[in-house]
């Protein structure tokens, strides 16, 4: 007998023994496509990380492509290697070829449910690590203008997320840099964790990181349900921000980041709202800065008096400065006032203006002066005693005086 | 007076909430007022300048009042 022949009888046997289509529960070990579109994968069933049945199979280019869009449709991760599956198969023996399986169908309902009874096999792990709320208790930052991205420099996700950063309409700086990442595929894992521990190296020069997802194929999402990423996230110093781009439930990426988004653009605006927030804390402050600048100015008791005081007491004593001036002081002062009030243009530079007129250099400019008596400036002119040695300080220069008498704040002086 | 480097949103914030806090609950007196709006004013400028990433201007600043 001839092998030809030998084989041709276990051929006939095969097809004899086992006639049917059956249902078979397997993990896919390999797969790879040929030039020509067929397919061809290792199957495998596996116990306790051991090999306990091996297969070969095969699906056909042109079932191959109706079978794939199907499958990932539903179960919203592709065909590919590591996942388990359930596959209506024909066994075939081939005299060149040998036994192999030929895929006729694949239920999806059976790896969706696989897929989330693994994730939730994850979720578990991370609860019981104790880890799984670590990145939401960390404090957002202040200000999150510095964002460490990590996504496919190349991918729609991440132009949309930049332009809207960028063009934010309240004129805010953004300062983002990319560490790429492969976000599907058999490297991605390695991929993230290599992008995370690059910003982690330098995690003071970032106040968030956002987890953005590149595109590409809009159902394959297993790198996001991986429990090496989903720790990283979990322990990693920063906040994590995710914008995977999905409509189905959370990857656990998403419930262990500090905060998720659906998408990047609303990562985007969730970053530019978070400034938003300071900014208008600052100007809040700066409005009551304003008023209670203009409160404390106003107050007739309080500044414009002691201001009065002061100089009128010089006025008395030193220089004959006239009551116009004073009031001319005055009305400076209630200009500067006005524009403290007129707060809704130009706050700051009310207050600026108001800093100005309050300026004692200023003030010394237009003529008046300061007198001091043992180097403290004067106020009371009955703590001087007559005979005294007072230093006056003008705009240019200084004066040394001795005192020949006091006088109240009428202007009249006593004695000599 | 802080050093520029010392100086971030966090400190800024925390600064300009105290001088509010302080011009709201004590008796100012107007040397005092106007050193205090001088500061407060170079606060918000910085914050504002950094937040819209001027930080040319910024750095200005500091050097005109450091």
């Amino acid at each position: 007998m001839t092998l030809l022949e030998l084989n041709s009888l276990v051929k006939a046997a095969v097809s004899g023994a086992l006639p049917d289509l059956y249902w078979v529960i397997a993990e896919i070990a390999e797969l790879k496509l040929n030039q020509k579109g067929h397919c061809y994968m290792d199957l495998v069933e596996k116990e306790d990380n051991r090999t306990i049945a091996q297969m070969k199979a095969t699906v056909w280019a042109y079932e191959y492509r109706t079978l794939s869009r199907k499958f990932e449709t539903s179960a919203k991760t592709p065909l590919k290697q590591g996942i388990k599956a359930l596959l209506q198969v024909a066994v075939n023996f081939h005299e060149v070829y040998g036994l192999s399986l030929n895929i006729k169908d694949i239920d999806p309902a059976y790896t969706v449910g696989e897929t989330e009874l693994r994730k939730k096999e994850i979720v578990e792990r991370l609860r019981k690590e104790g880890i799984i709320d670590l990145n939401r208790g960390i404090s957002l930052p202040l200000v999150p203008q510095r964002i460490a991205i990590i996504s496919s420099p190349t991918a729609a996700g991440y132009g949309d997320f930049t332009e809207h950063l960028e063009k934010n309409p309240y004129g805010y700086k953004f300062y983002h840099t990319i560490f790429p990442a492969l976000m599907q595929g058999e490297d991605s894992e390695k991929s993230v964790l290599a992008a995370f521990d690059a910003i982690e190296k330098q995690k003071d020069n970032f106040d968030v990181a956002a987890l953005i997802r590149g595109g590409g194929s809009a159902a394959d999402l297993g790198c996001f349900d991986n429990y090496a990423i989903a720790a990283r996230i979990a322990r990693f110093s920063l906040p994590v921000i995710t914008g995977i781009g999905h409509e189905k439930d959370d990857t656990i990426s998403d419930i262990v980041a500090h905060t998720k988004m659906k998408t990047p653009t609303a990562v985007a605006e969730f970053l530019i709202s978070g400034v938003g927030g300071f900014a208008e804390r600052i100007s809040a402050l700066e409005g009551s800065v304003g008023l209670y600048a203009a409160r404390l100015l106003s107050d007739s008791s309080n500044v414009l008096n002691l201001l009065t005081r002061r100089f009128t007491l010089l006025a008395a004593h030193v220089f004959t400065v006239p009551q116009g001036r004073l009031d001319e002081l005055g009305n400076r002062l209630s200009a500067g006032l006005k524009q403290f009030f007129q707060i809704k243009t130009g706050r700051l530079a009310a207050a600026e203006q108001a800093v100005r007129l309050l300026d004692p250099a200023k003030v010394l400019e237009r003529g008046y002066s300061i007198t001091r008596y043992k180097g403290k400036a004067l106020k009371d002119s009955s703590i001087v005693p007559n005979g005294a040695i007072i230093i006056t300080e003008l705009y240019k220069g200084r004066l040394g005086s001795i005192v020949s008498g006091q006088g109240g704040t009428d202007g009249k002086t006593e004695g000599a | 007076m802080v050093k520029p480097k010392e100086l971030s949103y966090g400190s800024a914030l925390a600064e300009l909430e105290e001088i509010v806090g302080g011009m709201e609950s004590e008796a100012v007196d107007v040397d005092a007022l106007a050193e205090r709006v001088a500061r407060a004013s170079f606060l918000i400028r910085f914050c504002k300048e950094r937040l819209k990433g001027a930080e040319d201007e910024v750095k200005k600043i500091v050097l005109e009042i450091g």
